[in-house]
This record gives C-alpha cells, structure tokens and sequence, in this order.
C-alpha cells in the first residue's frame, strides 16, 4: 500500500514498503523526458526503475529494491538523489540547446582543420584582395618594419644593438 | 504473477520485445498490448523470483530505450 514519506513532499512522493519501493512524479514542462532518462539511467545499478504515465504531461518514476527489506532512509535518499540529477540533467539540457550553434562551429572548424591544406584549385579560388583588417590610424606595422634589419644608408643600426 | 505496463510513448516497443526475449527463460512472460501500452504479465516459481524478474526485465527495457534515444543504437 502506498502512503506518504516523511521529510519528502507528498504531493509527489510516495512509498510503498511492503514493496520495498518509492515513487516519484515528475512534471514533464519542468523536467523533460530525455532529463528523465537521463537522471533515472543513473539507478539502474542500484534498484529497478520503472517509468509510467500518471497523467498529462506527467512521468511516475518508481524505485524498488534489488534486496528487502529496505530502510525508509533509504528511500528518501533514493528521492533526493533523483531530485538532483534530474535537475543537473535538465540544466545540461538546456546548456546544450543555448550552446549548439558556438559547438557546431568549433566542430566544424577542427574537422576543417583536421582535412588538411588547401588544395591548388582552393586557392585559385580565395581571395587574397581583402583587406586583412581594419586599421584607421594607421599604427598597424609589419613585422619586417618593426623587427627587420634596417638599411645602413638610413641610419646604419641593426635591430637588438 | 505481476503485470507490467510499458506507456509507449516512454519505452521503444523494439526494447521491450528485446528484453522479454532475453528473459524470457527465467520465468512465463507474456506479450499483450492496447492503446496506450505494451503489457507484460510475468510470472515465475516464487513471488521474490516474480518481482525480481519483472524488475530486471524493466530495468533493460528501460536502459535499452535509453541508449537508442541518445543514439547510441542497441545491441
């Protein structure tokens, strides 16, 4: 029979102890299914999980124990463990839904990198005309002004003397 | 005997077909199915033997329906 847990909410948790078992519903416009999957794939080592639909938009998540019987503490360390990964799967989540465009970038770009140098016909095609960048005081300087050896006829030093 | 209900739209039928034929020798399991769920009634010598097998037949229907929505595919 199942009943309320202490020190959990029980608008959510519910235990059954003849079954060595808690269960747990999650709000699917909180927490999506692949967050569930996720935080509920992490106790599969250490109890049977079960998914089921408690309603709209709603996943009832139950823990049973491999071994009874089983302490209450147990089971509401199993709750709270399930609470946090499934808050750290959905923030992953969505982490990676803001960020897929900056690493499908660096993606491609490593795989661009990784395919070798241009070939002739690539280069053929590039163009070099562009401006490298913009420089509207005109204190760029190349590296041979900066660092080259200087003309005796103008000075006759060399650069590091 | 206890019965099983697999909501399709949690569980990949292919995975549960899947992990009944792997468990399939441990105990009687049978397949039904209805609108909303593939249903599976276990039974096996003894009432522990029962929710142990259901247990370990949910856990790898559910692990191997994981692994196919991340893509990982199943084997």
């Amino acid at each position: 029979m199942s009943e309320p847990l202490e020190a959990t909410p029980h608008a959510f948790v519910r235990a059954d102890r003849e079954d060595g078992s808690v269960s747990f519903v999650v709000d699917e416009s909180v927490y999506p299914l692949e967050a569930i999957y996720g935080a509920t794939f992490t106790f599969l080592d250490r109890c049977f999980v079960f998914l089921g639909r408690e309603g709209e938009g709603q996943v009832r998540v139950v823990l049973s124990a491999k071994k009874l019987p089983i302490a209450d503490d147990e089971l509401r360390g199993w709750v709270g463990e399930l609470a946090n990964e499934l808050l750290a799967c959905a923030w992953r989540g969505r982490i990676l839904e803001q960020n897929r465009a900056t690493i499908e970038a660096v993606t491609s770009q490593a795989i661009g990198g990784a395919m070798g140098p241009p070939s002739l016909d690539e280069l053929e095609d590039f163009d070099f005309s562009e401006e490298p960048f913009e420089d509207p005081l005109g204190i760029a300087m190349s590296w041979e002004e900066k660092y080259g050896k200087k003309d005796k006829s103008q000075g006759g030093e060399t650069e590091g003397t | 005997m206890k019965a099983l209900r697999f909501a399709k739209d949690l569980y990949v039928g292919e995975q549960v077909d899947a992990a009944v034929k792997v468990y399939g020798r441990f105990g009687t399991l049978e397949l039904a199915e209805d609108e909303d769920a593939w249903i599976v009634t276990v039974d096996a010598q003894t009432d522990a033997r029962t929710r142990r097998l259901a247990g370990e037949l949910a856990n790898y229907a559910l692990g191997l329906t994981i692994r196919q929505h991340r893509g990982e595919g199943a084997s």
